[in-house]
């Protein structure tokens, strides 16, 4: 046996197919381990909506509707240039990857920034809980508790995205260095696989938060 | 090998979402009640399904990749009702000497 080990099969495996099966397979055991962390948030949130209705329905009209859809297309679009980007490397096309690559990253900085101007609306608003935390009215802890959710969902979802940004960062430099191939792209799909994933949890993020505020 | 679709069905998928983005907001303009979060979450779930399924491939991966979606979902979904069962139904019976 004098056969080589490359990216694309490394020796443990059998064939490339067999590497990336497997591969795919451990990033969708990692997303479902997310989906059980999201879980227990959206769960508390439930609980707490039940037991708060008008408290969360008064509070959910304090939430940005414009910033907040833009910033739903803007997630969205970031992950069909992530796409591209995946298409571009299977098709093995070194610089249209780079440049969907810096593209979807670009996409990415400028949810963060749109989310983080909202923080400081609401910063400045006195909606934030536990720092700066104003109001009156029978619902007002409830309407708290209503900022504390949002403020821990979209923050830990802000978290994913920064990390998801790292983990484009290194996809960049890898395919800058010629890592990456027509036969071996595979750590691309897997870091798509993480983006698209947070976009999901903002899908839903953008349906319970902000949402439920609009109709009077 | 995982296929890749065309860039215009991403495209096509993109198109679609932003679309359920507009519909979803536009819905809840209206007031219909407690039907409001329900249509709310059922569209972001439709939403989810197109992303899962398309642009992560769930739905022409292998099939260990869906059992695994799967048991996500199925495990979540039992948390939610085991939860709000316990939560919703709590103030249905008296309880004597309370």
């Amino acid at each position: 046996m004098s056969e080589t080990a490359t990216l694309a099969c490394r020796e443990q495996f059998a064939t490339p197919e067999q590497q990336r099966e497997t591969s795919s397979i451990g990033m969708w055991i990692f997303l479902a381990s997310e989906i059980m962390m999201f879980g227990g948030l959206f769960v508390a949130y439930s609980v707490y909506r039940l037991s708060h209705p008008q408290a969360f329905q008064e509070a959910s009209a304090h939430m940005d509707i414009l910033l907040g859809s833009i910033n739903s297309a803007i997630l969205l679009t970031s992950s069909l240039s992530l796409a591209f980007a995946e298409h571009s490397a299977q098709a093995g096309s070194r610089n249209l990857l780079a440049i969907f690559l810096i593209a979807t990253m670009l996409i990415g900085l400028a949810f963060l920034g749109i989310k983080f101007t909202e923080y400081y609306e609401h910063y400045q608003q006195h909606e934030a809980p536990g720092i700066w935390f104003d109001a009156t009215g029978p619902h007002a802890s409830g309407i708290q508790m209503f900022f504390v959710f949002y403020f821990v969902m979209t923050g830990l979802h802000a978290i994913h995205m920064i990390v998801g940004l790292g983990i484009l960062f290194a996809l960049l430099l890898r395919t800058m260095l010629g890592t990456f191939t027509a036969e071996y792209h595979s750590p691309i799909l897997f870091g798509g696989l993480y983006w698209h994933f947070v976009d999901i949890i903002w899908i839903f993020l953008y349906a319970i938060f902000y949402l439920p505020g609009l109709h009077k | 090998m995982i296929e890749p679709l065309s860039r215009k069905s991403y495209t096509f998928a993109w198109l679609g979402l932003l679309g359920l983005v507009l519909l979803n907001t536009l819905i809840a303009f209206l007031n219909l009640g407690p039907w409001n979060m329900i249509i709310a979450v059922g569209i972001a779930t439709v939403m989810a399904s197109i992303v899962a399924g398309f642009l992560m491939h769930a739905l022409y991966d292998s099939k260990v990749v869906r059992i695994v979606l799967a048991g996500g979902v199925i495990w979540f979904l039992i948390f939610v009702s085991l939860t709000l069962t316990d939560y919703m139904t709590r103030g249905w019976l008296g309880v004597p000497g309370k």
